[in-house]
C-alpha cells in the first residue's frame, strides 16, 4: 500500500495514512468499463445539398448576375445518365454516360463511370478552380419522382467525386468542386 | 596426568561434529546460495503507480469523449444509405422521413403516404410550421447572429425522391436552405462533402 508520511509524530491523531490502492484501482476499472459501454462510436456523416431560394426582400437592387455554366445531371433515363452543361437556358454540351451499377457492399452500389466522367468534365469545363475562390460550381440533379433515395445518394456521391483546394484562412483543404441542388420539376 | 584432570571438567565426552553447517547458517541469502536457489525470483511486484496513471489516462480520454445524450437519434424505421464523399455531422434540427411519416426531432410533422398519394411536389404545412418555429426560437435566443439555416434529413433508403424533394423544398421555404442528408460512411473516412 502506498502511504502518505507527513513526518510529524507529536499529535494525538495519527497523521500518516495509507491510501487504499486496491479499492481505488477497482473504482477506476469500474469507471473505465462504464465509459466504454456507454461510449458513442458514431459512423454517421452527412452529404450536403443546397436549396437556392431567394432571400428576404431588400431595398437594394439585385446585382447583375453573370450567367455561369451549370452541370445538369439527368438521371431519369433507364439505361444512361445525361450530363448537360448549360449557360442560363443555353445548352453548351451534352454527354451520355452508361448507367452501370457497381456493388459496394450489402444493398449498396455506386456509379464509378459517372463519377469518372463528372471528374473529367469538371477538369475541362469547371469555372471555380482557384483555392481563393469561395464559390463552387453548381450541379443540378434531375430525378424521377419514384426514384428511391439510395439511388439519389449514389448519384450525389458521384457528383461530389471531383475535389479542389479551398482556402480556409490560409489553410488549404480539399472540398468537392460541385454544390448540388435539386431540379424541382 | 594433568591432561586427564583438565578433561574431567566436561560432563560429556567430546565428539566429532556432524555435517550440520547449512542448517545453522543464519543469513537467508547465504542459505539460499548454499542450497542452490540462485535463480531468478518468481515473485514479482506489480508496478501499481504506472498502472494507476495508465487507468487515469483512459478515464480522462473516455470522459472527454463521453456524450451524455448518447448516439445521434436515428429513427428505428429509417435505414440510411451510405456514401464516400461525406463530411462530419453537425448539430442541427433533424427531420426523419420514414416510409409512413415525417418527424422533426422526433415529433410528427407530416405524412409520407399523403405526399405519395397526392403524386405531386408540395409544401408540407405541418413541417413548415415546426421548422419556422425552430428558426424563430433560434433568432430569439441568438439576437443579431446570422442564422446558419442547416437542417439534417434522415431519410430511409427506400423513400421516393418525390417525398425527399417536397421536404427539401419545405425546409428551404421554412428558412433552412442548407440541407444535409445523413448517411453512413462507405469505406474509409473522407474529409470531403458538400459546400458549406
Amino acid at each position: 500500500m502506498a502511504g502518505i508520511d507527513v513526518g510529524g509524530h507529536g499529535g494525538k491523531r495519527a497523521t500518516n495514512h495509507d491510501i487504499p490502492l486496491i479499492p481505488f484501482i477497482d473504482f477506476l476499472l469500474c469507471l473505465v468499463a462504464f465509459l466504454l459501454v456507454t461510449a458513442v462510436w458514431s459512423q454517421m456523416a452527412r452529404i450536403n445539398a443546397d436549396a437556392r431560394v431567394p432571400g428576404p426582400p431588400t431595398s437594394d437592387p439585385p446585382e447583375e448576375q453573370k450567367k455561369e455554366k451549370q452541370l445538369h445531371v439527368e438521371m431519369r433515363g433507364e439505361h444512361k445518365f445525361q450530363l448537360v452543361w448549360k449557360e442560363g437556358s443555353t445548352v453548351v454540351n451534352t454527354i451520355d454516360v452508361d448507367r452501370k451499377k457497381v456493388n459496394a457492399g450489402a444493398d449498396e452500389y455506386r456509379y464509378p463511370d459517372l463519377a469518372a466522367k463528372i471528374k473529367e468534365e469538371w477538369t475541362k469545363n469547371g469555372t471555380h478552380r482557384a483555392a481563393s475562390d469561395k464559390k463552387l460550381d453548381q450541379a443540378v440533379l434531375h430525378t424521377d419522382n419514384s426514384t428511391p433515395f439510395s439511388d439519389v445518394i449514389a448519384v450525389i456521391d458521384a457528383i461530389y467525386t471531383p475535389q479542389r483546394d479551398y482556402d480556409l484562412g490560409g489553410k488549404l483543404k480539399k472540398f468537392p468542386a460541385f454544390n448540388v441542388t435539386f431540379a424541382m420539376n | 596426568m594433568s591432561s586427564e584432570k583438565a578433561l574431567s571438567r566436561f560432563h560429556q565426552a567430546i565428539s566429532v561434529p556432524g555435517r550440520q553447517l547449512m542448517h545453522k547458517v543464519p543469513l537467508a541469502f547465504v542459505r539460499k546460495k548454499v542450497l542452490g536457489g540462485g535463480g531468478r525470483a518468481v515473485n514479482q511486484e506489480i508496478p501499481l503507480i504506472p498502472f494507476i496513471d495508465f487507468l487515469l489516462c483512459i478515464v480522462l480520454f473516455l470522459l472527454a469523449s463521453f456524450s451524455a445524450s448518447g448516439e445521434l437519434p436515428i429513427d428505428k424505421n429509417v435505414k440510411l444509405p451510405k456514401a464516400e464523399n461525406v463530411i462530419d455531422m453537425t448539430d442541427a434540427p433533424i427531420v426523419a422521413i420514414t416510409g409512413t411519416q415525417i418527424l422533426v426531432d422526433g415529433n410528427p410533422a407530416g405524412s409520407t403516404r399523403a405526399i405519395i398519394e397526392a403524386n405531386r411536389l408540395q409544401k408540407i404545412d405541418d413541417l413548415f410550421a415546426r421548422l419556422k418555429a425552430k428558426r424563430d426560437l433560434w433568432s430569439q435566443l441568438n439576437p443579431g447572429k446570422p442564422f446558419p439555416g442547416v437542417v439534417v434529413l434522415q431519410v430511409d433508403r427506400k423513400v421516393p425522391a418525390l417525398v425527399v424533394k417536397s421536404v427539401f423544398q419545405t425546409a428551404a421555404l421554412g428558412g433552412f436552405p442548407n440541407v444535409s442528408f445523413m448517411v453512413g460512411r462507405l469505406g474509409g473516412a473522407s474529409s470531403g462533402g458538400g459546400g458549406e
